[in-house]
């Protein structure tokens, strides 16, 4: 929690992991240690060893093993025969790889978009200096996410019954129908949708709280002897300041997106009668421990690579232009 | 839930101090090296109140368990562990995964070439020396034995509980709706599929119409008749040839279209309330009388007594159509790359024996698959008050007897997946049964060419 009221740290040193905005800064020259000099460069490669160990072995590995094994016909406990591009070709051609995306994005976008409005709404409330408490507010918005997914399934399986659950009763009383949470399409898209956000609400809440203590307190000042009112600041001065963020937690809600697997694999091991909730890791999973089918699921596997990849870098020129027009 | 915790855990104290005592005045047959058993299992297959008992049987054993929570096997685990050439002592193997592992059975001990030392001869209910898993198998259900042997004949596993599979029925409902209440006069009201979908249908007559249109029904879920008659049948998806991977006869075997036709005919008569199985619709419906009727296996029972406990003494237990059912067991294996296979050996024999497994039944509800205790008075006259003294050890006795072994493949669980799936479109009307179907086939092409 310290990092929150380090104000004037945070203050130089903005959550963009892009690049240094102050041009000015000088860089300071490395000590030169007697006796070791000559070593210097030579010892960082001693420091980053295992970790680099560590990640060839238990991250680069498995990618380079799954690359191979997604032209097999894979089968780890009996024969595997090559199959060419077969997999990336069958795959292509499968009608539950092409709805398991759709499926993914619609989850990822009705989880991400709504949360984000609501995460910086929650942290300019938060930010407000006359709120009592608010080390407890800020540790109690951190519970949702140390909860296990599957007791957040299960309350909110009560919550969305299709008989029972509260929300049709609300919706009961008002004499309409009861909405299925299951088997309507994007009903349990707002379903799944919903598990996330209240899980990660908190996190980004925080997040975007941090970046907003780093924007100084004369902006405000003076935005308010211009005869600004609180939302004209919050428009004209907090949201252009959490832009890097707003992106920051963009992709990491994008590569948490692409992996949403724990919450319709509870609603539906399979994805739902049909697979209206199918993602793309609980495709992947199912075509693996389901199907048996190991080179299939790692052609998935590099597919789903190649989507975050597009996206990273989609992410990544869309970040450097806005970079570039913060420093204009 | 707490304060029964409690109460299970002092009886299991006291009981293993009981015991305890009678094994000290028995001299300890030589002393052994400290052994530790690792093993894999999920849910309550491996019972802390036996534990208990064996560690005072066998104070130099340590039985390390470990338990899986995403899938009733977490399957990677152990497909890691044959393929890396290592792994625990003991498996447990839900039977939805049986048909997999029966097509390796390279991952797994033969059981028949195991032998049982002395280490369990002095123990209660004591098992003699010498004994292979050949020895062992007349103890046993026929159709659950064959679940734990391989397609080429190997013993890979010893059957723990078996499901079974009976009607279990709210008599104040049914008296209601003027059906009979006597567990023996309900049970002929269904000989068959039909008869049971007809008495359905009258029980649907006798409900206001606003009761229909709050989603009551008859039975909890008409998809769960598929599996009942699969499991009545011979066959199911294959046919042994012999070969690790089977013949595949899922589009030809007539018990699958026969499964198939009578739960859409179910389905669509609407004797089904459509609520999922373990969702928390079922868990309310279950107390506030949605539905009259639930397929339960033994072990049900006791779910139903913890979500609906205000319903006790309104339930009953009445006879499957046609034959018996089931739904769920497990088996204990010893993978081949095992580190103390004797050790492991050893414990399973004792823990799955018969007078173990009675043990179990009565403490647990998870019903024996140790057919020899069918015929055991301290089985057969052992009632529950909650289902209004159904003498439910008999009567599930009864219906896992009329079972016949299956065999099954690799794929089996993925082709009931789908399956269910096809038949859960036709109960959301997302598809006529004709179409959804013909979509369960190119389905299924997909999973079968790899």
């Amino acid at each position: 929690m310290s990092i929150l009221t380090e104000r004037e740290k945070r203050s130089k040193a903005p959550l963009s992991p892009w690049k240094n905005k102050n041009p000015n800064r000088k860089v300071k020259k490395a000590k030169v240690i007697p006796g070791v000099a000559s070593l210097n460069g030579r010892w960082g490669y001693l420091y980053v060893a295992p970790f680099v160990t560590m990640f060839l072995i238990f991250g680069l590995a498995p990618v380079i093993y799954s690359v191979f094994i997604s032209f097999y016909h894979w089968d780890p406990l009996g024969g595997s025969t090559f199959n060419g591009i077969n997999n990336f070709i069958t795959l292509v051609h499968d009608s539950d790889f092409w709805l398991a995306i759709r499926n993914t994005f619609s989850i990822w976008a009705l989880s991400t978009f709504p949360q984000m409005v609501m995460a910086i709404g929650l942290a300019a409330i938060l930010r407000n200096s006359r709120l009592k408490g608010k080390s407890f507010w800020r540790t109690i918005f951190l519970v949702p996410n140390i909860t296990s997914v599957i007791a957040i399934t299960i309350v909110f399986g009560q919550l969305f019954g299709r008989d029972f659950g509260i929300i049709n009763d609300i919706i009961g009383m008002f004499g309409l129908h009861h909405i299925d949470f299951i088997e309507n399409v994007f009903a349990a898209h707002v379903q799944i949708a919903t598990m996330i956000t209240w899980r990660w609400i908190g996190y980004n809440t925080l997040i975007f709280l941090a970046s907003m203590l780093a924007i100084p307190e004369e902006l405000y000042e003076s935005a308010s002897v211009d005869g600004a009112t609180k939302w004209q600041q919050f428009r004209f001065v907090t949201l252009p300041s959490l832009k890097n963020t707003i992106t920051f937690v963009l992709i990491v809600g994008t590569i948490g997106g692409l992996q949403v697997f724990a919450e319709p694999q509870q609603l539906a091991s399979d994805g739902g009668s049909s697979h209206q909730f199918l993602t793309l890791t609980l495709f992947l999973y199912n075509q693996a421990f389901v199907n048996n089918k190991y080179g299939y699921a790692a052609a998935i596997g590099i597919m789903i690579t190649f989507i975050v990849l597009i996206i990273s870098l989609i992410n990544f020129l869309v970040t450097r232009k806005l970079a570039n027009d913060g420093t204009r | 839930m707490a304060s029964k915790w409690k109460m299970r855990s002092a009886i299991a104290i006291t009981a293993a101090a009981a015991i305890g005592m009678g094994v000290f005045t028995a001299p300890a047959k030589a002393a052994a090296d400290p052994v530790t058993i690792t093993i894999w299992t999920f849910g309550d297959v491996i019972q802390r109140k036996l534990i208990q008992e064996y560690k005072v049987l066998h104070p130099e054993v340590t039985l390390q368990i470990k338990k899986s929570d995403l899938d009733p096997l977490d399957g990677t685990n152990m497909v890691t562990a044959c393929t890396a050439k290592t792994g625990p002592d003991i498996v447990a193997v839900e039977v939805s995964y049986s048909g997999y592992w029966r097509s390796y059975p390279k991952c797994f001990q033969d059981l028949r070439q195991m032998t049982t030392s002395d280490a369990n001869a002095s123990a209660a209910g004591g098992i003699p020396a010498g004994q292979n898993a050949d020895a062992l198998k007349s103890n046993y259900l026929s159709w659950r034995w064959a679940q734990g042997v391989a397609f080429d004949g190997s013993v890979i596993g010893i059957p723990t509980d078996v499901g079974g599979l009976e009607v279990a029925y709210r008599t104040d409902l049914f008296k209601k709706a003027g059906l009979p209440t006597n567990r023996d006069a309900v049970s002929k009201l269904w000989p068959t599929w039909e008869a049971f979908i007809a008495t359905g249908q009258k029980y649907l007559k006798s409900l206001k119409p606003a009761e229909v249109k709050a989603g009551k029904s008859f039975l909890d879920n008409a998809g769960t008749i598929y599996a009942a008659i699969m499991n009545q049948g011979t066959a199911k998806y294959y046919a042994n040839d012999g070969t690790e991977n089977g013949k595949l006869i899922y589009d030809t075997n007539p018990q699958v279209k026969l499964a198939w036709n009578t739960t859409i005919k179910a389905t669509t008569a609407g004797v089904g309330s459509r609520i999922g199985q373990y969702t928390s619709d079922w868990n309310i419906g279950m107390s506030k009388g949605t539905f009259a009727t639930i397929l339960a296996p033994a072990w049900m029972m006791d779910y139903i007594k913890a979500q609906a406990p205000d319903t006790a003494g309104k339930w009953d237990i009445a006879h499957l159509p046609v034959s018996g059912g089931n739904q769920g067991g497990t088996q204990l294996t010893i993978p081949s790359y095992a580190k103390n296979k004797q050790a492991a050996y050893d414990f399973i024999t004792w823990y799955l024996a018969p007078a173990q497994e009675l043990e179990v039944f009565k403490t647990y509800g998870l019903f024996p698959a140790a057919s020899v205790l069918y015929k055991d008075p301290a089985l057969l006259n052992f009632t529950d008050p909650f289902f209004s003294n159904a003498p439910v050890g008999q009567i599930y006795a009864d219906g896992v007897s009329k079972l016949k072994p299956i065999f099954e493949g690799k794929l089996q669980r993925a082709i009931d997946t789908a399956i269910g799936a096809g038949l859960g479109r036709v109960a959301a009307k997302k598809m006529t049964a004709d179409k959804s179907w013909a979509q369960v086939l190119s389905d299924l092409k997909k999973v079968v060419n790899n």
